[in-house]
């Protein structure tokens, strides 16, 4: 019916410019019609020029045009189905180009949707958005947190604060991050550095499950974690938003705002800046306070854009810096007192809430510089170069500062890298030749890092090069696609070597890996209901320095950890399948089962005699390599009993094997199912997209584990229950969003297999969110 | 108004990318610089044994771990051979061999005395260990002790040096443990 009304308008608006060509002025207006919230183009909608009665329809690319108009000042009326229609004064000189950025009514932006996802790019690899509800949830927390509803998508925790993705049961240098398409380069080797990104500068998160070192380097052959920006505004006008987040558990408090613009008089340059700051209390579990939890955050970005038709560049910062404590009693000197801390049936330092972090703590710093240039190469394709450097500064402090005065009065860090990557792509995107859509690339990376303090992992200088070719091919109901890379990398290591007392001496070995990966993928579509894809891939991974190179006591760890500098790269195969069906609008099914096959799987494998040292007894771990299979199966299930209630399902089973010691592998996921069910309330007067969800997450206990390989077993089976509430409130044209979230509803003590701190405390209580989201614009008058 | 506004925030924006800008790379230097502030780290404890009734019958036992918290594990661990039915005047000596010159880190703990306590945990034939020295506050330390050995035979002692900053009671449960060595004893 709607589809009637369109084109009766289109037909009635297009007879009008005929009329209306009698005019000699041969001037234009023309531009895009993008929607406000998800920045997509928006097709079919109508631009009518109210003085003149003429307008135009936008094309598939939301692109209209509206040609022989005179200069002036005239009315302009934009309208689109399950939009308020938009009206704005609009100066026409010359050729002028103008943006309209009409809203959708929250009712009708379901039906939109489905709409806009046949413009969106479908790779043949499987990729999982946060959804916007859920990003919106998570607001506050960290990445990793954020990343969490997403099936197959874990966290591995160091506590509350520090959180890093895992992806079908790998983490770390197996997975890629990629923050506004740079490779993050931080010291991703260890469990307990986190990723150094600020989610508040993300739009949109989300998750490529699989290999897909094609694309973006090696080293992903677990996934890819995308971090995106929303892009820049491209017509005149200025607006920003402002984030404020409170939460009852460690009486936290966060705040974040950007403002964004777009100048009349320089129509190519647009710009933004954000900002955000943080800051935690000490938390505590359902029946204690965990000492020296708080956390410190202060991160802000700009970024700086100049468009136009033929070329284009970007530039964009972003500063992350964070101070976070170490919870007290999760520090040990040795195996005794960590045995001592695993009996003790309340952490052995407690104390009063403050927002004071003492030692132990980390200090990080994470800068990224980013600047993209891109040039349309005629019709047939576009060339953009990118130039990238991050610097990352890790500062880590013991326990005890120095016994020595001097020494402590310096307050410097026992360990501190410095690692700084400079690296740079060059990509080519042909446009369609023959169903042929497809992209050439180089890219190389160079890196060093330097430590001061304790040597844990050496010096080093790191160079990466890498050339890529993919090609997709689309006709119909199928899809295919193919890519291969090679890559090479040169790792230069500097290091003191002890010999014996008192003798170090300066080894410098030189590593080199080369290798080629690739992918295929396919996807059919046998109906409108039905989405079949299937994708192949190998992938290979070069060892970290700390898999080479460890040689001593990991503190955090309280083990001695022993690289082995023969190892040589990861190489996975893994194949996954996804079956997205709906039968019904109101049910969608989405099955994944994959297989990763893992040559030379790099893991810790625990020796049997104890070392000796000064510190009394310590496990040692040595690094070896096997071959493990990790299989599993991610389900996601939707259904939607009326318009206002809805049921979501999901659940996430992982079995991992190490094929060599024929045993399971240590530290992974178990099984873990959540259902939620969400009431959405009708829109009354100006409150919309109002809505109530409880959710219950169900994690099994993880007894897939080799025996006697940690020091105490895995913890029991857990339930947390969750509650979250939202609505939205029009105040002059901008919706100010107000959530709030209860997270373990019930506080239940429980510890999770994959937070470190289990062995020392019960997980963090009850938490309650508050959070207010308030859009605003300023419109820059028109002289 | 408004044009000033823009002013500033370009003014703002350049500022901020001249100061981002120019953070130098301390990468670019290919060799580890000589270690800066490598961190206070014991390797060495000397036990020295004086006999009471003989002063210049003196006895050592040393534990070393020339580089402490790496990979490598220690290269001297003697035994403690003391004569039975003694006194035996103990000191306890500590040192980093890592640092140039050597530093003698048991002054430190001498000094911080309210923070640290030495435990000794004999089994077997060993000694019984009575500290003789007190902190600031009036508690033991135990860099100074007296061990009585009595009959003959092999057995244990463990001696702990345990951190108490701010938790010190007397007791050895507070804290976090620096050194723990098991020394083999002998009395004979």
């Amino acid at each position: 019916m709607n589809k009637f009304f369109l084109y009766i308008s289109i037909f009635f608006i297009s007879t009008l410019a005929i009329h209306a060509q009698s005019d000699t002025c041969k001037n234009s207006l023309y531009g895009k019609i993008i929607d406000e919230h998800d920045r997509k183009p928006l097709e079919f909608a109508s631009v009518y020029i109210v003085e003149l009665a003429k307008g135009a329809v936008s094309d598939n690319k939301g692109r209209y045009k509206i040609e022989d108009i005179c200069n002036g000042i005239y009315t302009v009326k934009i309208s689109h189905i399950g939009c308020e229609s938009l009206q704005s004064k609009i100066i026409v000189k010359g050729k002028t180009n103008q943006n309209f950025y009409p809203e959708h009514h929250a009712e009708i932006l379901k039906d939109i949707e489905i709409t806009a996802q046949k413009l969106v790019e479908q790779t043949t690899q499987t990729k999982n958005d946060v959804s916007e509800e859920k990003l919106n949830q998570s607001k506050g927390q960290s990445l990793g947190e954020s990343l969490k509803s997403i099936t197959g998508v874990n966290s591995l925790n160091t506590g509350n604060s520090i959180s890093k993705p895992i992806i079908h049961g790998m983490h770390s240098n197996r997975i890629l991050i990629l923050n506004n398409g740079v490779r993050q380069e931080g010291q991703q080797w260890g469990v307990e550095h986190a990723p150094e990104i600020d989610p508040f500068t993300a739009n949109k998160l989300s998750v490529i499950k699989g290999a897909n070192s094609v694309r973006y380097g090696s080293d992903a052959i677990a996934g890819v974690v995308i971090v995106e920006s929303k892009p820049l505004r491209d017509s005149a006008g200025i607006n920003g938003e402002v984030n404020l987040v409170g939460m009852t558990n460690g009486k936290a408090g966060t705040a974040s705002a950007y403002l964004e613009g777009n100048f009349n008089r320089l129509k190519a340059f647009s710009w933004r800046v954000q900002g955000t700051l943080k800051q935690t209390g000490t938390v505590s579990a359902p029946n204690y306070i965990l000492v020296n939890t708080g956390l410190r955050e202060s991160n802000f970005s700009y970024t700086l854009g100049w468009k136009k038709k033929k070329y284009g560049a970007e530039i964009f910062y972003s500063q992350f810096n964070t101070t976070l404590g170490i919870f007290g009693a999760s520090h040990i000197g040795n195996i005794t007192d960590l045995n001592t801390a695993f009996k003790s049936p309340v952490p052995l330092e407690t104390g009063p809430f403050t927002y004071k972090i003492g030692r132990p703590y980390q200090n990080i710093e994470h800068e990224l510089f980013k600047a993209k240039m891109y040039i349309v190469t005629g019709v047939k394709g576009k060339l953009s170069v990118t130039y990238a450097r991050q610097y990352n500064l890790r500062n880590e402090y013991d326990k005890h500062k120095p016994l020595n005065d001097s020494l402590a009065a310096l307050n410097k860090p026992e360990l501190q890298f410095e690692l700084t990557t400079h690296s740079a792509d060059i990509i080519w995107e042909h446009n369609q030749v023959k169903h042929f859509t497809g992209s050439i690339g180089f890219s190389g990376l160079t890196q060093g890092n330097t430590y001061e303090g304790r040597a844990l992992i050496p010096n080093f200088r790191n160079y990466n090069g890498g050339i890529f070719w993919i090609e997709r091919w689309r006709r119909n109901k199928f899809e295919l696609e193919a890519g291969i890379r090679y890559d090479y990398k040169r790792l230069q290591v500097y290091k003191y070597q002890y010999v014996s007392y008192a003798t170090y001496q300066l080894v410098t070995p030189v590593h080199t890996f080369e290798n080629v990966s690739g992918n295929v993928g396919a996807i059919y579509k046998p109906g409108s209901n039905i989405n079949l894809a299937f994708n192949l891939g190998t992938a290979w991974r070069a060892p970290s320095v700390s898999e080479l190179y460890s040689y001593g006591l990991h503190h955090g760890a309280a083990a001695i950890e022993y690289g082995d500098n023969t190892l040589k790269s990861e190489r996975t195969y893994n194949g996954i399948f996804t079956l997205r069906y709906t039968p019904s609008k109101r049910i969608t099914i989405e099955v994944s089962p994959y297989l990763h096959y893992v040559n030379n799987f790099i893991y810790r494998q625990p020796a049997t005699v104890p070392v000796v040292t000064i510190r009394g007894a310590f496990p040692a771990f040595y690094y070896k390599q096997t071959d493990a299979t990790l299989k599993g199966c991610d389900f996601y299930l939707n259904y939607k009993f009326t318009n206002s209630i809805e049921l979501t399902g999901k659940a996430s089973i992982l079995r991992a094997w190490n094929n060599t010691e024929n045993n399971w592998l240590i530290m992974m996921p178990s099984d873990r199912y959540e259902s939620e069910i969400t009431y959405r309330f009708k829109n009354y007067k100006k409150l919309n997209s109002s809505y109530l969800s409880a959710s219950v997450l169900y994690v099994t206990k993880q007894w897939r584990v080799p025996a006697n390989s940690d020091f105490v077993a895995p913890p029991s089976e857990y339930y947390t229950f969750n509650i979250h509430g939202s609505c939205s409130i029009k105040i002059k044209n901008q919706n100010i969003e107000l959530g709030v979230s209860v997270f373990n509803l019930l506080n239940k003590t429980y510890r999770d297999y994959l937070d470190r701190f289990r062995y020392f405390t019960d997980a963090m209580g009850r938490n309650i969110t508050f959070r207010i989201k308030v859009p605003f614009n300023i419109n820059l008058k028109s002289k | 108004m408004k044009k000033k506004t823009i002013k500033l925030i370009f003014a703002a924006m350049a500022v901020t990318a001249l100061w981002s800008g120019c953070k130098k790379d301390k990468d670019l230097v290919p060799v580890p610089q000589p270690v800066v502030n490598e961190p206070e780290v014991f390797t060495t404890m000397k036990l020295k044994f004086v006999d009471s009734s003989n002063v210049s019958n003196i006895k050592y036992a040393t534990f070393r771990d020339p580089d402490a918290d790496g990979g490598g594990g220690y290269d001297i661990f003697d035994t403690i051979k003391l004569a039975p039915n003694k006194t035996w005047i103990t000191t306890i000596l500590l040192l980093n061999e890592i640092a140039s010159p050597i530093d003698t880190v048991s002054n430190e703990v001498l000094e911080e005395g309210v923070d640290h306590l030495f435990c000794f945990t004999p089994t077997g034939s060993s000694a019984t260990v009575k500290r003789t020295d007190i902190d600031a506050n009036g508690r033991q330390i135990g860099l100074q002790s007296k061990w009585r050995t009595s009959t003959l035979g092999n057995g244990t002692m463990q001696v702990e040096l345990r951190h108490q900053p701010g938790v010190k009671d007397g007791t050895c449960s507070p804290g976090v443990t620096d050194i723990s060595i098991n020394f083999i004893t002998k009395i004979q």
